[in-house]
């Protein structure tokens, strides 16, 4: 490493500082854009919640950190494709990863929904969506949170991004449900779209579904309980 | 050579784990937040900048495989704020020929740094060496 890299990376801690863009504010985190070496890069702080008890506080912030930062890269080694993480700070509870050029699968539906569907691309991102939650589960994670607006399709190579925004845990067949009833629910927010092109997310999640089928050596069980849990909905229990 | 009593003080990679210059950069981005917190692992900032490298949390294994050994012909000389002095100095440590930043990816051991980061096949599927690599070092202090 000579003098002239040493010094670029001082020159990119001091921006770090300065140079954060708050791209949006959660319930438990908030997210900034800002760069990492010379890398555009986002970063997600937790920040402590006041109401609860600090040594609580900090010990949730930091679990939950830590959770985040694993999964991150066990679905990595499942091969589902996540952000490549950067770093983690235990310190300032923050995370920080890549910065995925390129539009949410929410937009890409959206957009097929205004200007009609491509019906290759269409294909491929539900296979892709497909295969990437049956290596998640079939690894013996779940996501928590699958919903059109936590993928990204990778802008130089049309691959699925999959943002791993990791919510409470639930059990697989409810992972499913969640995103079929997100494909819904934005299918009725652009109901003004007429015949087939109005009824393509369920076609989509079909789609998904069969491709989830091919990649999952325990797709029965999992899409059994699917139907049963259809039939409750999310939150109601079984029992009693 | 890493008791801590180099002077100056240089970090000296086995370098045919390196593809990039990028993950030895996020790992010495690490190394100086630790420095900074005066909450270094390893003896002195160089040594913990090859340890933060491995990604492993053993000191002594760290060392032996991503820092030099007698046999090693293939040399990655690194050093935090270093003067035109200083790399002088280096220079004349190290006998050898210097080769550009460039060819490290064309010199790299695939075999040997799948082994040693444990990168499975799948997941070079989705993800390049050098970002498996960084995610490594990362995630570390995290497992």
């Amino acid at each position: 490493m000579t003098r002239l890299k040493v010094s670029r990376m001082e020159i990119e801690a001091d921006k770090e500082d300065m140079g954060l863009v708050l791209l949006k504010q959660g319930a438990e985190a908030r997210v900034f854009e800002s760069t990492f070496v010379g890398r555009k890069s986002i970063v997600k702080e937790r920040f402590s919640k006041k109401y609860r008890h600090p040594t609580l506080d900090s010990k949730l912030t930091l679990k939950r950190l830590n959770a985040e930062a694993r999964c991150m890269t066990k679905a990595r080694k499942l091969g589902v494709a996540t952000p490549v993480l950067f770093s983690v700070d235990p310190v300032l509870h923050t995370l920080m990863f890549e910065y995925v050029e390129g539009p949410m699968v929410k937009e890409l539906l959206l957009e097929f929904g205004t200007n009609g569907i491509v019906e290759e691309r269409l294909q491929d991102i539900a296979t892709q969506i497909g295969d990437s939650i049956a290596k998640l589960h079939d690894g013996g994670l779940i996501h928590g949170d699958l919903t059109t607006s936590n993928m990204l399709i990778r802008k130089d190579t049309n691959k699925l991004g999959e943002v791993i925004d990791k919510g409470p845990l639930k059990d697989k067949a409810v992972d499913l449900y969640v995103l079929e009833r997100a494909l819904i629910s934005m299918h009725s927010s652009c109901g003004n779209v007429v015949g087939y092109a109005g009824s393509y997310p369920c076609h989509m999640m079909e789609r998904v579904l069969a491709a989830y089928r091919k990649s999952s050596k325990q797709w029965c069980s999992t899409l059994n309980k699917l139907a049963q849990v259809k039939q409750r909905g999310r939150k109601r229990s079984m029992v009693g | 050579m890493q008791a801590g009593n180099l002077e100056p003080e240089v970090a000296f990679f086995n370098a045919s784990l390196i593809t990039d210059v990028f993950p030895v950069l996020a790992a010495a981005h690490k190394a100086l937040l630790s420095k900074r917190r005066e909450s270094l692992t390893t003896r002195t900032l160089h040594s913990e900048l090859i340890y933060n490298y491995s990604g492993s949390k053993h000191i002594t294994e760290s060392l032996k495989r991503c820092g030099i050994s007698d046999s090693c012909s293939y040399v990655l000389a690194a050093r935090f704020d270093a003067s035109m002095d200083e790399m002088k100095a280096v220079q004349e440590i190290i006998k050898g020929q210097e080769i550009d930043l460039e060819e490290l990816a064309g010199r790299a051991n695939q075999a040997q740094i799948q082994k040693h980061y444990k990168i499975s096949s799948q997941e070079l599927g989705v993800s390049t060496l050098a970002d498996s690599i960084i995610c490594r070092i990362a995630a570390r202090d995290a497992l």
